[in-house]
């Protein structure tokens, strides 16, 4: 134990100096990827609700599609499907012309699976009786998902979506395997100039954490707006 | 049409939940500005039978008549929209769990279905809505959200709600079972009230001090079936069926 402590290398455990020199270098990263994180998250979003919605279909052609879609993402690692994607897809002629674009793809279309499962749950988890309510003033099924359902499941839905879009700027780093330069791809390249690994990969933690921050501030001010008509909190 | 005075016409209606027969054979009326309530044991099918008059269920067999309006559930694999909706415009609901939409506030949830069902003007109804919540005793709560409302004003609003689409029945689920005691009063009152300017009123109700004042016509349910109807002196206090004065009894003790 003592043998252990006296043989850190403290001087390799953090250097403040390399961090801050190697920022800006960083940060180029970090704003690829935002841009893989922003579009991911867009495209999941919207993917996700169609197919939620699908999934709750009565019709079984959209029900049972969905449902295997949906087993199929949540069962296969992210880093596989981008594998298959990248490396597998261009034996059959479909070549991404770039690593970023092959990256959306495979973060959107993974995570679509998620928020479609925090759509369908968030529907799902507003009271029968809102639709009855709604169908005896005459409503009909569109004006109520629109007007009553829909308003009422987006507050249900915004904490696990956020925890979804975290973990789709983290699930980021994952396309740093099929050279993306992003955060973590950037860390790396400065790891092996300097062998600080310890100093490059806290850093890049540490500005993932600020970024998941932000979100979780965003997340903080979008539920108070949407629980403003609950008296208690 | 049957008669000018019936507002409500069922005959022989059925229903039944998978294999389990709920309504069997049912028949009554409802005369233009009638109260008339429903009373029996949980289980009986009262609740059930409110909710085909306003197809919230649809039921297997039968028909239903409001105003000039009927639906036959013969030999029907499901209804067509256009007829639920025909159907549903004669009748407003008020349910025992009250179903205000919570991110609306009071007159947001009175005017909403008017303005997005019926495309009325805003103001109007505005208008219109104000008066209404007076007459509930709401009116101070226009712009609060059901959440800060007590369980009886969330009902007076949501008789307001279902006033609003000028119904000519109005269906009452038990309007007060989900309320506490020293609310009840406040909810009954309502009705009474509407039952005095000539509102024809369907009631589900365990309130029997209430049924007897304001009632037309009692019905009593029990398994399914109607088994004794006739005014309030007759059915509660002279029953004829034993399962009628069986219920009776239990209730008082």
């Amino acid at each position: 134990m003592i043998e252990w402590f006296s043989n850190i290398q403290w001087e390799h455990l953090y250097n403040p100096q390399l961090a801050w020199d190697s920022l800006p270098f960083l940060l180029e990263g970090l704003r690829i990827t935002m841009i893989i994180s922003l579009f991911s998250m867009f495209f999941a979003l919207i993917l996700g609700i169609f197919i939620g919605i699908a999934r709750m279909s009565k019709f079984w052609f959209l029900r049972i599609p969905a449902r295997i879609y949906i087993s199929f993402m949540r069962g296969t690692p992210l880093l596989v499907f981008i594998f298959i994607l990248y490396y597998g897809l261009p034996v059959i002629g479909v070549q991404f012309n770039s690593a970023v674009v092959a990256g959306i793809v495979g973060i959107s279309l993974n995570f679509a699976a998620y928020n479609a499962e925090v759509v369908r749950s968030a529907i799902m988890s507003v009271p029968r009786g809102q639709w009855e309510a709604a169908s005896s003033l005459q409503m009909g099924y569109v004006q109520t998902m629109q007007r009553i359902i829909i308003p009422q499941a987006t507050r249900i839905a915004l904490p696990p979506t956020f925890n979804i879009f975290m973990d789709v700027v983290k699930g980021t780093s994952l396309a740093s395997v099929i050279t993306v330069q992003e955060l973590l791809y950037s860390s790396r390249v400065v790891a092996g100039r300097t062998y600080d690994s310890m100093t490059m990969y806290i850093t890049a933690a540490l500005i993932y954490w600020v970024v998941c921050i932000v979100i979780g501030h965003f997340q903080e001010r979008l539920e108070k707006r949407y629980n403003r008509y609950l008296s208690r909190r | 049409m049957n008669g000018v005075k019936n507002m409500i016409e069922v005959k022989n209606l059925k229903k039944q939940f998978d294999e389990v027969t709920v309504l069997e054979s049912i028949d009554f009326t409802v005369e233009k500005g009638d109260v008339v309530c429903l009373i029996g044991p949980s289980g009986s099918g009262k609740t059930t039978l409110l909710r085909c008059l306003n197809l919230l269920e649809t039921p297997n067999a039968g028909s239903i008549t409001i105003s000039d309006k009927t639906v036959s559930f013969d030999n029907r694999k499901g209804l067509s929209k256009k007829e639920v909706k025909e159907l549903r415009s004669f009748s407003g609901m008020v349910f025992q769990g009250f179903h205000l939409f919570p991110h609306k506030t009071v007159m947001e949830n009175i005017i909403e279905a008017p303005l997005i069902v019926k495309k009325q003007d805003k103001k109007k109804l505005t208008a219109e809505g104000e008066r209404l919540l007076t007459k509930v005793g709401m009116l101070e709560h226009r712009d609060k959200y059901p959440d800060s409302l007590s369980g009886g004003q969330q009902q007076r609003a949501a008789i307001a709600r279902a006033l609003m689409m000028n119904p000519e029945v109005m269906l009452f689920d038990e309007p007060t079972s989900a309320l506490d005691p020293q609310l009840v009063g406040e909810v009954l009152r309502v009705i009474e009230e509407l039952a005095k300017e000539g509102q024809t009123m369907v009631i589900v109700t365990h309130e029997m001090n209430f049924a007897r004042r304001i009632a037309d016509k009692i019905l009593f349910m029990d398994g399914g079936y109607i088994l004794e109807s006739g005014p309030p002196a007759e059915v509660l206090e002279n029953p004829k069926e034993a399962r009628t004065r069986e219920f009776l009894q239990l209730l008082d003790e």
